[in-house]
Order: structure tokens, then sequence, then C-alpha cells
């Protein structure tokens, strides 16, 4: 039998004048990837701020490994296994890469498990052991990309949000980050939520997916059969 | 020459300590502590009853300025700051808060201790007189080293502990900091309470040598802030790069010109502002490195 590691139950997120969420449910099973695909301003990053806490939802409920997750603050959302990379990558860019890693461990305390977590973390991304002593705000952009997905790894997540990873990225390399994040989910047992506006690439590397449209779930499925769907063709895949 | 010298560096120790706590408030807060100088004068203050009127050692009054002092604001940030900072999001806000504080606590400072100038004996004896180019006491010699310790000791905490990183992440991407674990409201007490221990500190370790009194808390403000202004707002270097400057140029400048009266604060008012219309970000400027 599957579990699932997070539920969203029926959520709702009022910003000042508007419904950024209008009543979601979603699920993701113990191990999967999940992608959530839409256009600009459908609420991808709304869904990701409420189960990270950054936002309190308006209504509704989210449960994590069964218990509920809504009302948490920030920090013990952390703690409990959830991190986030935030759209638009967000390295402290006057930090040293070393520095940032460090912080992706701060919720941690097993000093051991850390240099472990570390070590893993460097072989797979062998570019920020080059540039481990270097202010992460003089890294390119894709060093940047892999540099918080590395921090966020630090944390030892259970469950893993990505939002927008391969935004303003190197297309050569938007294929490396595609493959960390497959590797991440089937070799470290991280289930992932990846938020996407590139949805082929999405697609194509997870388990199921929800496509979003103004604060709803428009349709949802298995990834490999939404590559196929006509209309995903026609509204998410450009044509 | 050398003397003067000496004199800059042993000032600029002094009011590094001073600037590095209001730069770190202001870096982890975005707020404008104007009660900073209160918090200098209460510090000496401590030092002054636990030192001069108990007749404690040194050491344990310092040590008292820089635990009441942190406590004190530990106290402003939970009851004042956070609910002003939460409630509103004009910066006005905050800055009214630290005004009002500020005046507030003059008013506590001389309901406490009174009026007078207080000065306490000297915690060590002699002048050390180095063939007449340098002549130093030696209680200026010991707070001069003192302040370095307390100044050396904050950037090694910055750097290399994990509180200390956890406070630079948070000043240069509280939502990024907040999404490693880091309890915003937990650290901005403890920087809050950090940055008014290093005032109190630096209180304490001055009375030993000009004692204090009531008045000086605004005009230590003003000090503190151009400093951090030379400096750049919310660097430490630039703290640290204000402190010494500023007590380098009050240095020279009571020397040079002791013959014209006292014009040096004028002219390094004249030269702030010329320097700041050049480059307003200060020497430094960046968001915390
Ligand atoms: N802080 C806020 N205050 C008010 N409205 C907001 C706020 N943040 C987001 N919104 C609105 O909520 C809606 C959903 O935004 P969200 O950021 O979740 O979209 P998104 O799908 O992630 O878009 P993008 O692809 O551009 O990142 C948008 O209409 C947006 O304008
Ligand atoms: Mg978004």
């Amino acid at each position: 039998m599957t579990t699932q590691i997070l539920n969203f139950e029926d959520v709702k997120l009022y910003y000042d004048h508007v419904y950024a969420l209008k009543g979601v449910s979603l699920h993701i099973n113990e191990g999967e990837t999940v992608a959530l695909i839409g256009a600009n301003g459908a609420g991808k990053s709304s869904i990701l701020r409420v189960i990270t806490g950054l936002n309190s939802l308006t209504e509704g409920q989210i449960y994590y490994q069964g218990q509920r997750l809504d009302g948490a603050s920030p920090d013990e959302i952390v703690k409990k296994g959830i991190v986030m990379v935030p759209e638009g990558r967000r390295v402290f860019p006057f930090l040293s890469v070393k520095d940032n890693l460090m912080m992706g461990a701060f919720s941690r305390t097993d000093k051991a498990g850390i240099k472990q977590t570390l070590e893993k973390v460097l072989v797979r991304f062998p570019r920020l052991k080059e540039r481990y002593y270097q202010s992460a705000g003089t890294l390119s952009g894709g060093e940047q990309q892999m540099l918080v997905i590395g921090r966020a790894l630090m944390a030892k997540p259970k469950l893993l949000l990505l939002d927008e990873p391969s935004l303003g990225i190197a297309p050569k390399l938007v294929q490396d980050i595609a493959r960390s994040i497959v590797e991440i989910n089937r070799d470290e047992k991280v289930s992932v939520l990846l938020v996407e506006q590139n949805s082929r690439m999405a697609l194509s590397i997870s388990h199921r997916a929800y496509a979003m449209a103004t604060g709803s779930i428009a349709l949802s499925g298995l990834s490999a059969e939404l590559l196929e769907d006509d209309r995903v063709k026609k509204l998410y895949l450009g044509g | 020459m050398e003397q003067v010298l000496t004199n800059g560096v042993y000032l600029g120790a002094q009011y590094a300590l001073i600037a590095l706590g209001l730069t770190l408030i202001f870096a982890l807060m975005n707020v404008l502590n104007f009660a900073h100088g209160q918090m200098y004068v209460l510090g000496g203050f401590v030092t002054y009853t636990v030192y001069g009127q108990f007749e404690m050692p040194f050491v344990v009054a310092i040590l008292a300025s820089a635990v009441t002092l942190a406590i004190v604001g530990a106290l402003v940030e939970k009851f004042l700051f956070r609910p002003v900072l939460k409630n509103s999001e004009r910066e006005e806000s905050s800055m009214l808060l630290a005004a009002g504080l500020a005046f507030f606590l003059d008013a506590v400072i001389l309901l406490l201790f009174g009026e007078k100038q207080r000065g306490v004996p000297k915690i060590i004896d002699g002048v050390m007189n180095w063939d007449f180019l340098i002549i130093i006491p030696y209680d200026r010699i010991l707070i001069g080293v003192l302040a370095i310790t307390f100044i050396v000791t904050f950037i090694l905490f910055m750097q290399y502990s994990k509180p200390g990183r956890a406070m630079r992440a948070l000043a240069q991407d509280k939502v990024a900091a907040q999404l490693m674990g880091v309890n915003v409201t937990r650290y901005s007490m403890l920087g809050f309470a950090l940055g008014a221990m290093l005032a109190g500190i630096a209180g304490g370790l001055l009375v030993s040598i000009v004692g204090v009194n009531s008045g000086i808390g605004g005009p230590i403000s003003i000090k503190a802030f151009m400093m951090v202004m030379i400096g750049g707002a919310g660097v430490i270097s630039g703290a640290i790069a204000g402190g010494f400057i500023l007590g380098m140029l009050e240095s020279i400048g009571l020397t040079v010109l002791v013959a014209y009266g006292d014009m040096t604060y004028l002219l390094i008012f004249v030269s702030l502002m010329i320097f700041l219309s050049i480059r307003p970000q200060g020497l430094m400027g960046k968001p915390w490195g």
C-alpha cells in the first residue's frame, strides 16, 4: 500500500483582495516526484508557501505523514523534514559556498551526520567543491541553483519542494539539474514536489503531475500520460 | 605624531565597539536604534555602581554591564520593537519608537543616577612613557586592549559560530534564512540583545577613563550613526572602519586644531556631508559581509 507523505484538503489562500488558491486538493505519495505546472500567477508558488508556513492558509487543511501541518511555523516545518528551494534561488550572496551549505544544516545537531551529508552533496555537485570558499553571490546562475539544491539537501529532507529550478539557466545545465532531481528522488528516497514552467522537463522526470489554472487544479494524472494528453499539449506544452 | 596615532587607535577601538552594536541591529531588523547612546550610558552607570560604589572587581562590573544591557535589549525587542514591526509596515514607526525610547531611557537614567558627572577610581595607576614620543596612561592601554579583544571576539563569533552564521544569513535574506529553519523572532531578539550588550560594554569600559553622565546618550548616538554612515550601514567591517576613522580624525583634530578653538567636529561634519554626497552607501556599503 502506498502511504501519502503530504495531503492537501480543499486549501484556500486569500491575499489582500484575491484568492490565490481557491480550494486545492492534492497529495504526494511517499517516494514520489510530483510535478506542479501552470502559467504565471496560477498559484504554484502559493502552494509551496503554505506548505512551508511562509503564508498561513485561509481555509482547509494540510496533513504531513498523517499529522496536521498547517499552523506550524517555518522553522518547525523544516525540523519535520520539509525543505523548500525558493523561486529565484536566493543564495546568501555574501556568505561563502561553505557557509551557505552549513546554513542548510541549521536545523540539525548531529555533527557526524552533517559531515556525511556534506561529503555526499560535494560529490553530487563537484562544482561547489571547486568554489567552496568563494562568496555565493559570485557564482553563475547554474552554480547558484546547484548550491541552493545542495543547501536544501544539507537539511536531510524527507520532502523537497523545488520552485522553478530551471528558471534563467542555460539549457545544458537544465538537463544536469533535471538529472540531479531524478537521482535525489531515486537514491536518497526523498519525495519531491517540483514546480516548473518548463512543463516538458517537469513531466518527463516526475511520476505524477497536477496542472494549475488560476488558483485551482485543472488536470491531474500520471506524467507519462499527461505528456500525450491533447489538452496538456495545447495548454502547457505550447501546441 | 606617534602620540596622535596612539590616541586615535585607543579612541577608535571604543568607537568601533559602539558602532558594531548599532550596525548589527540595523542589519538584522532594519531598525535605526536612536537609543543606542542611552544604552551606552546605562552600561556606564552599571559599571559605576558595581565597581565605583560597591567596590567589586572591574571585570565583574563590565560583566554586569554586559548582562544588564543584554537583558534590556532583549526586553526592548520583545515588548517594543517586535509588536511595532509586526503591526506596521512603515519604516518611520520603528524610527519613532527608537526616538521615543531614547527620551524614555534618558529620563529613567536621570531618575536613577542623577545629573552629576560620575567617575570611578583608576583601575591601574601609572603612565607609560616611550621616549617622550608616546605618553599614555596604563589604564588607557588596558581599556584599549579590552575593547579590541571584545571586537575580535565578536567578529569570531559572527564568522565561525552557528548563531553568528545564522545572523549573517538573516541579515542577507530573511526568507531564505527562515526556510533553513532559523527562527526569525528568536534571532531578532538575540541580535538586539547582542547589539545593546556591545553598547553597554563600551559604556562600562569608558567610565573608567572619562566617567559618565546622564546627558551624553544623545551625542554618543550621533557619533555612532556617523561611524556607521562612514563605513556603510549594516556591514561589520564598515562599523569597524568607521569607528577607527572617527577616532583618528578626532585625535588629529584635537591636536592640530587646538589653536583654533574647538572646531574638530565642525570640520568632521562638513567632511562627512561631502563624503556622503559622493558615496552615500559609505565605504563598504553592501548589505552585511
Ligand atoms: N504577497 C502577495 N500579495 C498579494 N497577491 C499575491 C502575493 N503573492 C502572490 N500573489 C498573487 O497570487 C497569485 C498566485 O501567485 P503565485 O506566486 O502563487 O503564482 P505562480 O504560479 O507561482 O506564478 P509564477 O509562475 O509567476 O511564479 C497571483 O495572482 C499573484 O499576483
Ligand atoms: Mg512562482
